[in-house]
C-alpha cells in the first residue's frame, strides 16, 4: 500500500517555474507584452494551468487572431497538451539549471503535431480514462468500478484544486492490493523515448515470486539497450528500485508511471 | 458496532473469550468446573460442562433480569356483608391473574429457581390509569369483565386490586448449572446443546432456543427461554425419526435446527415458526457423498457448514434462513458443497461469519471473504491473538519457557501493548493474581451493574449438578475487581498485562483449541478486528533503504534554493468557481416542481444562488448564500428532494428536486460548504450549541456566536434596520424582548399633512378557548399616538382586548414635514421616551417589558432607522444558522459542557465524537466520523370486510378505505409500491406479518373491529365486520458521522447534567432502557464523553421519558402516565434515594418530561403542554400543573405553509428546557421557542418562531 506519505507529499508538491514570452510575431501593439513567471504543478496539464497566460496575453494580439487557439512551444518543439507537465520537461529540458522553463506563446498556426486539447472537460474525461485504463492493469478494473460517481469526483475534484488529502483519501484505494493479492496485476507505466511512448504489460513479480525492479521493467521493455537512464519527477530513480514501490508511490496522479528514457 | 464475543475452550476445558474490540484471549474465570462444549448468542451462554450437565451464563447486561409479578385480588359485594373474598361460584379465583383465568395465590408463586431471589415484599399497586387511588388500591366495576373505574358507585358490585412484587435473577455473571433430567444426574447425561432463536420471524421479543441432545441421543428442547427467563423451565422430549440417534445439533439465529447422526447422516427441523418454536417434523438429509459421514454441524442465518469425520468442510447450500419455518426448500436448501481446509470443528455466527478449529493444528481460523452475496468466503485465515493464561492452567508452565519470546515479540506489536502501559496500574494486578484459582472475572463485556447478590455457597467447588439437584447458582462475580480489569469499552484500562506479574502471562497462540463458538460474535467482513497479527509492518522495511533515500533526497533538491522564483505566481486559483446543474424547483410553497439550472457561484469570498429556466435566459430566483439559514433533506420516497431556507427574503424557502441522490448529494454538499465559508463555521460544534433533529433523522447544529460577534459593542448588542423612509404600516419582530437597560431609537420624517402616527411596542395576542374556536385578545404594552389635531401624544396600553386609562399631559414636541428623533430607554420600573433628544416623558409599565415581541409603526409618518441597543443578544431564531451533523438519528441531547449523546431509531445509544461531517460531506470536510447503521420499520395495513356470502374478503365497499392502507386508511399503501427513502436505505427483511400490534391480534396477525375507524381487538366476535392486519418490513441505513457506538444496551431516552454546575466538572448521564427501566451513568466528562458504566436505578414503574435539571434534579414520566422526582440526590450519592410521585393534571397522561433552569415542563399523550408551577429548591415537586394553549395563529401558519390537511390539529410533539429558554417542536414540525419566559414569569408569553421544517426533537440543554 502507498504509505510512505513523505514520498507522496514530495511528488505532489514537485513544482517548475515557468517563464512564458509571446511570440515576437505576433504582437500587435507598439509595446512589447511582459513576460509572464508561473509556478506550475509538475503532476498537473497546460490546460488547467494558462488561463492567466492567455489572459495576459490577449490584449497583445489582433483582435481577428484572439479567437484562434493557443498553444506553447519549446526549443521549436510544440508542447503535447495531454502530457502531464513533470513529463514534457523531463523529456525536453537537457538540465535544471536551464529553470526557470522558457515557454513561447504562440495563438497562430496551431500545429497538427499537436491535439486540440484545450478546456478543461477534454483534460478531466482523459485524466479519467487513464486512471480506468491504470485500474485495469492493476486490478483488472474492479476498484475504480466499484467507486460511486462521487469518489470519481472527488479524484479530479482533489487533483485539480491541488488538495492532497482529498485526492489521496480516494486515491488510497486505487493504490491498494486486491484483497488476496500482495502485488498489482501488471504496473502501468508509459516509457517515453523522443516523441513517442511504450507501453506493455509488465507484473510487478518474477514467475518464482521475488520482486522485480525498474532495471527488470527496462529490460523487458527494451531489451536490447544496455545502460538507459530513467528520469520522472525530476529525479533519476536507482535502478534497483521494486517495481510495486514504484507504482505505489511515483506514478503520476493518473495512476501511470511516466518514465523519460534518456538516450 | 460495538464490541462482541467470540469463545473458545482450550485443550483443558477452559473457557477463552475474544472480544471484536481486544487483540487478547482472555481466560474466563474459573471455577472448578471444564467444558467441553460452548454456545453463546448476546448475553447468554449455554455450555457442556465435563460432567456432561448443561450451564448457563449471563453476562454484559447493563439492566437486571427482573420479573414482576402481578395477583390480582377480586371481592364481590354481597348484602350485609359489603365487599368480601366470597366469590360467586362463576366468578373468578379470590386472587387471579388479569383476565381472571388463572389463579395466583400470592402464596403459591414461588421462585423459579435459586438463581432468582425476591426484591421486597407484596406490594399494592396504587395508580389507575396515572390516577391515583386510595390507599388500599381498590378499583370498581359493575362486574368481572369490565371497565375499572377509581371510585366506588351505586352500581359496584365487584371490586379488585393488584398486588406486585419483582424478583430479579441473581445468578449474572457466573455459571448456573441447570437441573439434570433425572434426580440421579448421571443416569442421562448431556452430550450436546446449542442456544439460537433469537431472531425468529414474529416471536415475541428476547425468545430463544435451546435444544441438547442426551447421551442416550434423545433430542431435548428447552422450553420458556427468552431474556427475562434465561434457565426456561423444563426440558421437552423431541421425538426423532425410529433409527435416527441425534448425537450433535445446532440451533440458528432464526431457529432453524440441523442435526448429525450417528451414521453421519443429518436431520433439518422444519416448520420452526412463532406459533411452533421447535418445529414440526424432521427431514433426512443425505450426507454429501458415499462414505462421508458428518460428525459435527453449525447453522447461522443463511449459511450450514459441517464437518465430516474425515474433518472435510462442507457447505450447503441454498438455505436460506427467513423462509426456513415455512419453507422446507429453505431449511433443507440444496446440495453440498466441499470447502478446502481440515477442520475438526466448525462454528458459524449469525451474520454468517464462520469460523474452525483447525483439524491437526488445532489453531482457530476464520474464513475470508464472507458476504452475503459469497457465502463461502475465500480462504481460511489463522487468528493470531495472544492468550492469558493463568497460573491454575497447566499450559502455564508449559509456556513459562515461551513467554521471554513472546514479551519481546509483544512489545514490538504497536496496537496490543505499548500504548495503554502507562494507564494500568499495577494494584489491581496483584489484586487479581492473588485472587485469580479461586475468584471468578466476569466477561470482559459491557459494565456491570454494581450490585451483587449474596448467595455464597459454603463450597463453591461441589456445586456440580451430579452432586445437587435443582438449578444452582455458581459463584458470584466481583464487579469491583472484573470492573477495573476488564473494561471492554472503554479503552482507557485496557486489557494488559504488567511484565512483573509473573504468576500471569500471555503466551502466544500455541494453545490448542478444541471448540471455537461464534453465536455472540458480530464481525464486519469489511472491517476485520486486530486478530490478524501478520506480517503488516512488512513496508516499513523499506523506509531506509538505499534506493528510497536517494529518491527522496533528490526529490527534495528538485528546485535549486532561489529568490527569483518564490515571486512566481501560483497558478491554482480556488477562490472562484461556478456549479451548474439541471434539477427541479419549486419556488411557491405549495407549488409545481418545474425544470430549472440551478447555479452556485462562488466569488472570493461570497457566493450567489442563481435559479434559471431550463433554456438558461431568464432568472426565476436569485438569493444570496448569505441569506441561507438551513439546508435540508426533504425527500420523500423516489422524490430526492433538498429545502433552502432564507427566511430573510420572499420566498422563505424554495426546494429542489433532483434525478437521482447522487446529485441531490452533491448539490447538498456544496450549498453546506459554500454557506459554511460565508458563516465561517467549521470544526467541531461549539459546546453550548442547540441542536435539533428532522423527521427523516438529519440531525443539526446551531449556535448564535456569530450573530452575537457581529452584534456585540462595549458589553451592548447592538442591531440596526433600515426602515426604508416609506410611509406604510412597519412592524419590526424583537424576538428577545425587551430587557430593562435596552434603548430603542426611531428615525423618521413626519409627512406635511401629518394628523396622527402612532409607535406601539406590542405584546404576543392572548387567546382564551371557547367551544372549539379562540377569542383573541390583542396586547400592547405601549402605544404611543401624537395626535397633531389635539395637540396631545396619547400614551396607553392595551392588555387583553381593553384599553387603559390614557396619559395625555406634555404637549407635542413634534413639527409636521420635519425630520425627529425618538428613544425610548426601558427601566426596571418605566418607559423613559426622549424626543429630539429632549426627555418628554415616563411611562410606567402596565405589562412586563420583556413580553414586547414587536414595534408597530403606521400613520403619516415616514421612518428611516431603527436602533435596538440591548444588554442580551437579540437574536431571532428564525437567524440561527442550521448546520448539518450526518449521521441518522431519533434523538440527541447535549448539556452545558458539550458532551452531547443521541439515540437512533432503533435506540441504539451513540456519543458525538467532537468531529463533523460524514454523510454527504466529502472527506476533506469530516474529521472523527464513524460508520453508523439505524434501522427502521416501514408498515402498511391489510384491510378487509366480512360479508355474509364469502366471509372476510378484500372487497370492501365503495365507502371504505382502501384494502391496502397506512394507519389512517385515508392513504393508499401497496407492499409493493413503498420504496425506500434514499439510496443508502436496504430492505433487510421480507414482508412479515405484525404480531405485536397495540390490542393485540389473533394467531394470522388478525385484529377485528365493528367497522374502520373504531377500536380493534384480538378475537372475533359476533358484530365484527371488519378486520385489519399489520405487516411490516424492516430497512437500514449506512451512513457515516461524527457519533461513536455506546455499547450493547438499547435506549429509550437520555439526559445530561452537570453534576456541580462547572462546565469541566462531572457530568451525570441519566436514561432510560428500552423496557423503561432507569439506570445512571457515571464517569462522564468533557474529557470521557463515553463515562464508565451503568448502573441501575430501580423504580416500580416502567417508565417513558427522563429530564435532568440543575439543583440535583431528576424527573421522569411513567408509562402509567405519572410524572415523578428523584428524592435525596447529593454529591456523595448522585443516584438518589426514591421516586416521589407527582400525579398527572387530572384526566390526562403524561409522555415527556423537561426539567431545566427555566422550570419543569411536560407534554401529555394528547399532545397538550403543561408547565409545573412553583417549583423550587424548597418545593421541588411544584404545585400544581398549568396547561399552555397552542396559539391559533400557529395553527393557521402551520396550515398554510405546511399543507398538512386543515382537520390536523397541531400539538406539541416535544419540549426541551434550558437554562433561560423553553423550545418545543409541533406535530406539524414546527420549532417554537416560547417569549418572553423569565424568572418573575416562568410562564412567557406566546411563541417565536424558528425555520418550519420538519422537526422532531429539539435540545437545548446546552444552549446559552
Amino acid at each position: 500500500m502507498a504509505n510512505d506519505r513523505e514520498i507522496l507529499r514530495e511528488i505532489w508538491e514537485g513544482k517548475l517555474p515557468v517563464c512564458f514570452t509571446l511570440n515576437p510575431d505576433e504582437v500587435y501593439e507598439l509595446q512589447e507584452p511582459d513576460r509572464f513567471y508561473l509556478m506550475v504543478p509538475r503532476i498537473s496539464y497546460f490546460p488547467l494551468v494558462v488561463d492567466k497566460v492567455r489572459k495576459h496575453f490577449m490584449r497583445y494580439i489582433a483582435n481577428d487572431k484572439q479567437d484562434q487557439e493557443m498553444w506553447l512551444e519549446y526549443n521549436g518543439q510544440a508542447l503535447k497538451w495531454h502530457y502531464p507537465i513533470g513529463v514534457l520537461f523531463d523529456l525536453l529540458v537537457e538540465s535544471d539549471s536551464d529553470l526557470p522553463w522558457n515557454i513561447i506563446v504562440h495563438f497562430d498556426k496551431f500545429p497538427d503535431t499537436i491535439f486540440r486539447f484545450n478546456n478543461k472537460e477534454l483534460v478531466e474525461s482523459y485524466f479519467m480514462s487513464c486512471l480506468k485504463e491504470a485500474d485495469v492493469l492493476k486490478h483488472r478494473g474492479q476498484v475504480v468500478s466499484s467507486m460511486q460517481k462521487k469518489d470519481h469526483n472527488q479524484l479530479w475534484q482533489g487533483f485539480h484544486n491541488d488538495k492532497f488529502d482529498q485526492f489521496w483519501a480516494v486515491n488510497r484505494k486505487l493504490m491498494e492490493k486486491s484483497a488476496d493479492q500482495d502485488y498489482f496485476k501488471h504496473i502501468p507505466f508509459r516509457c517515453y523515448f523522443e516523441d513517442n511512448y511504450k507501453q506493455k504489460l509488465v507484473k510487478p513479480i518474477t514467475e518464482d515470486g521475488k520482486k522485480k525492479t525498474l532495471s527488470d521493467l527496462l529490460q523487458e521493455v527494451y531489451p536490447d539497450r544496455q545502460n538507459v537512464i530513467v528520469r520522472t519527477h525530476g529525479v533519476e530513480p536507482p535502478l534497483e528500485t521494486p517495481l510495486q514501490w514504484m507504482s505505489e508511490h511515483l506514478s503520476y496522479p493518473d495512476n501511470f508511471l511516466h518514465l523519460c528514457i534518456q538516450s | 458496532m460495538p464490541s462482541s464475543l467470540l469463545f473458545g475452550i482450550n485443550n483443558e476445558g477452559r473457557v477463552h473469550t475474544l472480544s471484536t474490540s481486544s487483540t487478547l484471549w482472555r481466560e474466563l474465570p474459573y471455577a472448578g468446573q471444564e467444558f467441553k462444549k460452548l454456545s453463546a448468542v448476546p448475553h447468554f451462554l449455554w455450555a457442556l460442562g465435563g460432567d456432561h450437565q448443561v450451564y448457563v451464563y449471563v453476562h454484559g447486561l447493563d439492566i437486571p433480569i427482573k420479573v414482576r409479578e402481578e395477583s390480582y385480588e377480586n371481592e364481590r359485594w354481597i348484602p350485609i356483608e359489603g365487599f368480601s373474598s366470597r366469590l360467586l361460584p362463576t366468578d373468578r379465583f379470590h386472587f387471579s391473574s388479569e383476565d381472571g383465568t388463572a389463579d395466583r395465590s400470592i402464596d403459591k408463586i414461588r421462585l423459579p429457581s435459586m438463581a432468582w431471589q425476591w426484591e421486597g415484599d407484596w406490594k399494592l399497586e396504587l395508580t389507575l390509569d396515572g390516577q391515583p387511588l386510595d390507599h388500599d388500591g381498590w378499583t370498581y366495576a359493575v362486574d368481572f369483565p369490565a371497565q375499572y373505574y377509581q371510585r366506588k358507585q351505586w352500581s359496584s358490585y365487584v371490586r379488585r386490586r393488584l398486588w406486585v412484587r419483582s424478583r430479579r435473577y441473581s445468578a449474572m455473571n457466573s455459571w448456573c448449572a441447570i437441573a439434570p433430567l433425572h434426580k440421579d444426574a448421571t443416569a442421562e447425561p448431556f452430550i450436546d446443546i446449542s442456544i439460537g432463536g433469537q431472531g425468529v420471524a414474529g416471536a415475541e421479543p428476547g425468545t430463544m432456543l435451546v435444544w441438547a441432545v442426551t447421551s442416550h441421543n434423545r433430542v431435548m428442547f428447552r422450553s420458556c427461554v427468552s431474556t427475562k427467563s434465561p434457565e426456561g423451565a423444563k426440558w421437552l422430549h423431541v421425538t426423532t425419526p425410529p433409527s435416527c440417534e441425534v448425537c450433535q445439533l445446532s440451533v440458528g439465529s432464526t431457529g432453524l435446527v440441523w442435526a448429525v447422526l450417528l451414521d453421519g447422516r443429518a436431520l433439518v427441523r422444519v416448520g420452526v415458526t412463532r406459533d411452533s418454536l421447535f418445529g414440526d417434523a424432521w427431514v433426512e438429509i443425505r450426507s454429501p457423498t458415499e462414505g462421508v459421514r458428518l460428525s459435527h454441524i453449525s447453522v447461522g442465518n443463511c449459511a450450514v457448514w459441517a464437518v465430516s469425520q474425515e474433518k472435510q468442510v462442507w457447505f450447503r447450500k441454498g438455505v436460506k434462513g427467513e423462509g426456513a419455518g415455512t419453507s422446507e426448500e429453505h431449511a433443507t436448501g440444496c446440495g453440498w458443497v466441499e470447502m478446502v481446509g481440515r477442520m475438526s470443528m466448525i462454528s458459524v455466527a449469525a451474520n454468517d461469519q464462520v469460523w474452525g478449529v483447525g483439524a491437526s493444528d488445532r489453531i482457530i481460523y476464520f474464513r475470508m471473504g464472507v458476504t452475503s452475496s459469497d457465502l463461502t468466503g475465500k480462504r481460511w485465515r489463522a487468528l493470531h491473538a495472544p492468550l492469558q493464561v493463568s497460573r491454575a492452567s497447566s499450559n502455564a508452565s508449559l509456556s513459562r519457557e515461551k513467554l521471554n519470546h513472546s514479551l519481546t515479540s509483544l512489545t514490538n506489536r504497536p496496537h496490543s501493548i505499548t500504548e495503554t502501559t502507562a494507564d494500568v496500574t499495577n494494584s489491581n494486578w496483584e489484586e487479581q493474581s492473588h485472587s485469580a484459582p479461586t475468584a471468578p472475572m466476569s466477561l470482559p463485556v459491557g459494565d456491570l451493574t454494581g450490585k451483587h447478590f449474596e448467595t455464597t455457597l459454603k463450597n463453591p467447588k461441589a456445586w456440580s449438578p451430579v452432586r445437587s439437584v435443582g438449578s444452582v447458582v455458581g459463584t458470584e462475580a466481583h464487579p469491583e475487581s472484573d470492573q477495573s480489569v476488564w473494561q471492554a469499552d472503554s479503552n482507557s484500562y485496557s486489557s494488559f498485562y504488567f511484565p512483573e506479574d509473573e504468576e500471569l502471562c500471555w503466551a502466544e497462540c500455541e494453545a490448542a483449541w478444541t471448540w471455537v463458538e461464534a453465536g455472540a460474535c458480530t464481525v464486519d467482513a469489511v472491517q476485520l478486528p486486530n486478530w490478524f497479527v501478520e506480517a503488516a509492518l512488512l513496508q516499513q522495511v523499506d523506509l531506509d533503504k538505499p534506493w528510497r533515500l536517494k529518491i527522496l533526497s533528490e526529490l527534495k533538491d528538485r528546485i535549486p534554493v532561489d529568490e527569483r522564483f518564490s515571486q512566481y505566481e501560483k497558478c491554482n486559483d480556488t477562490t472562484s468557481w461556478v456549479h451548474t446543474g439541471e434539477a427541479k424547483v419549486s419556488i411557491k410553497s405549495h407549488g409545481e416542481f418545474l425544470d430549472c439550472i440551478i447555479q452556485l457561484e462562488w466569488m472570493y469570498s461570497s457566493g450567489t444562488v442563481t435559479v434559471l429556466n431550463p433554456d438558461g435566459a431568464t432568472t426565476l430566483h436569485q438569493f444570496s448564500v448569505n441569506e441561507i439559514t438551513c439546508i435540508q433533506n426533504c425527500s420523500e420516497p423516489g422524490n430526492p428532494r433538498l429545502i433552502v431556507h432564507t427566511p430573510r427574503i420572499l420566498p422563505e424557502y424554495i426546494r429542489f428536486q433532483f434525478f437521482n441522490d447522487t446529485t441531490l448529494e452533491e448539490w447538498q454538499s456544496h450549498l453546506t460548504a459554500a454557506c459554511g465559508q460565508v458563516k465561517n463555521i467549521s470544526g467541531p460544534a461549539h459546546t453550548n450549541s442547540l441542536w435539533a433533529v428532522t423527521k427523516l433523522g438529519d440531525v443539526f447544529v446551531t449556535d448564535s456566536k456569530e450573530i452575537l460577534e457581529i452584534q456585540r459593542q462595549n458589553e451592548r448588542y447592538i442591531v440596526e434596520v433600515d426602515l426604508g423612509a416609506k410611509q406604510e404600516f412597519i412592524v419590526h419582530y424583537l424576538d428577545t424582548g425587551l430587557s430593562p437597560g435596552s434603548e430603542l431609537e426611531i428615525y423618521g420624517c413626519l409627512t406635511d399633512d401629518v394628523d396622527r402616527f402612532a409607535i406601539n411596542l406590542d405584546v404576543h395576542t392572548s387567546y382564551k378557548p371557547k367551544h372549539k374556536s379562540y377569542v383573541d385578545f390583542k396586547n400592547c404594552a405601549l402605544h404611543f399616538n401624537p395626535r397633531f389635531s389635539d395637540g396631545v401624544i396619547v400614551r396607553n396600553s392595551l392588555i387583553g382586548g381593553k384599553w387603559g386609562e390614557e396619559e395625555r399631559d406634555g404637549g407635542l414636541p413634534f413639527e409636521p414635514g420635519q425630520e425627529f428623533h425618538v428613544i425610548f430607554v426601558v427601566r426596571e420600573d418605566a418607559f423613559v421616551v426622549y424626543v429630539n433628544d429632549k426627555q418628554f416623558c415616563t411611562y410606567k409599565h402596565r405589562l412586563p417589558p420583556y413580553f414586547i415581541s414587536s414595534l408597530g409603526i403606521w400613520g403619516q409618518v415616514q421612518p428611516f432607522k431603527l436602533k435596538i441597543k440591548s444588554p442580551v443578544p437579540l437574536v431571532s431564531p428564525i437567524d440561527f444558522y442550521w448546520r448539518q451533523m450526518c449521521g441518522h438519528l431519533k434523538k440527541v441531547e447535549s448539556c452545558r459542557a458539550g458532551v452531547t449523546w443521541a439515540i437512533g431509531f432503533d435506540r441504539t445509544a451513540w456519543v458525538y465524537t467532537g468531529g463533523w461531517g460524514g454523510g454527504f460531506y466529502s472527506t476533506i470536510d469530516s474529521h472523527n466520523v464513524h460508520p453508523m447503521t439505524d434501522s427502521q420499520d416501514y408498515k402498511v395495513y391489510e384491510n378487509q370486510r366480512w360479508n355474509p356470502l364469502t366471509g372476510y374478503t378484500s372487497t370492501g365497499l365503495p365507502t371504505d378505505r382502501h384494502m391496502w392502507s397506512d394507519v389512517t386508511g385515508k392513504q393508499k399503501r401497496t407492499r409493493d409500491q413503498v420504496k425506500l427513502m434514499s439510496m443508502h436505505w436496504q430492505w433487510v427483511s421480507e414482508w412479515l406479518i405484525d404480531f405485536h400490534v397495540p390490542g393485540g391480534v389473533d394467531k394470522d396477525g388478525w385484529q377485528y373491529a365493528i367497522d374502520f375507524p373504531a377500536t380493534y381487538h384480538a378475537n372475533k366476535h359476533f358484530t365484527d365486520l371488519v378486520r385489519r392486519r399489520r405487516w411490516y418490513r424492516k430497512c437500514a441505513i449506512a451512513t457515516t458521522g461524527p457519533w461513536q457506538e455506546l455499547g450493547h444496551t438499547k435506549l429509550l431516552d437520555v439526559t445530561l447534567e452537570l453534576v456541580d454546575d462547572e462546565p469541566n466538572e462531572k457530568i451525570a448521564v441519566w436514561a432510560l432502557a428500552s423496557g423503561g427501566q432507569a439506570m445512571i451513568r457515571f464517569g462522564a466528562s468533557k474529557e470521557n464523553p463515553v463515562g464508565s458504566m451503568w448502573e441501575h436505578v430501580s423504580s416500580s414503574q416502567p417508565l417513558s421519558s427522563i429530564s435532568c435539571g440543575p439543583f440535583k434534579r431528576v424527573w421522569v414520566t411513567g408509562k402509567n402516565g405519572c410524572a415523578y422526582w428523584r428524592v435525596g440526590i447529593t454529591l456523595e450519592k448522585l443516584d438518589g434515594t426514591s421516586w416521589a410521585v407527582v400525579d398527572p393534571p387530572c384526566g390526562n397522561q403524561l409522555k415527556q418530561i423537561a426539567c431545566g433552569e427555566a422550570g419543569v415542563w411536560a407534554i401529555d399523550t394528547l399532545g397538550k403542554l403543561y408547565m409545573r408551577t412553583e417549583v423550587s429548591p424548597t418545593t421541588p415537586e411544584g404545585t400544581h400543573w398549568y396547561m399552555i394553549p397552542v396559539d391559533p395563529s400557529l395553527l393557521g401558519h402551520a396550515q398554510n405553509k405546511l399543507g398538512d390537511t386543515a382537520l390536523n390539529e397541531t400539538t406539541f410533539k416535544y419540549v426541551s428546557v434550558g437554562k433561560r429558554e423553553v423550545w418545543v417542536t409541533t406535530s406539524t414540525g414546527l420549532l417554537l421557542r416560547r417569549h418572553g419566559v423569565h424568572s418573575s414569569n416562568p410562564l412567557g408569553s406566546g411563541w417565536d418562531q424558528a425555520i418550519s421544517s420538519n422537526w422532531q426533537y429539539v435540545s437545548v440543554k446546552g444552549f446559552n
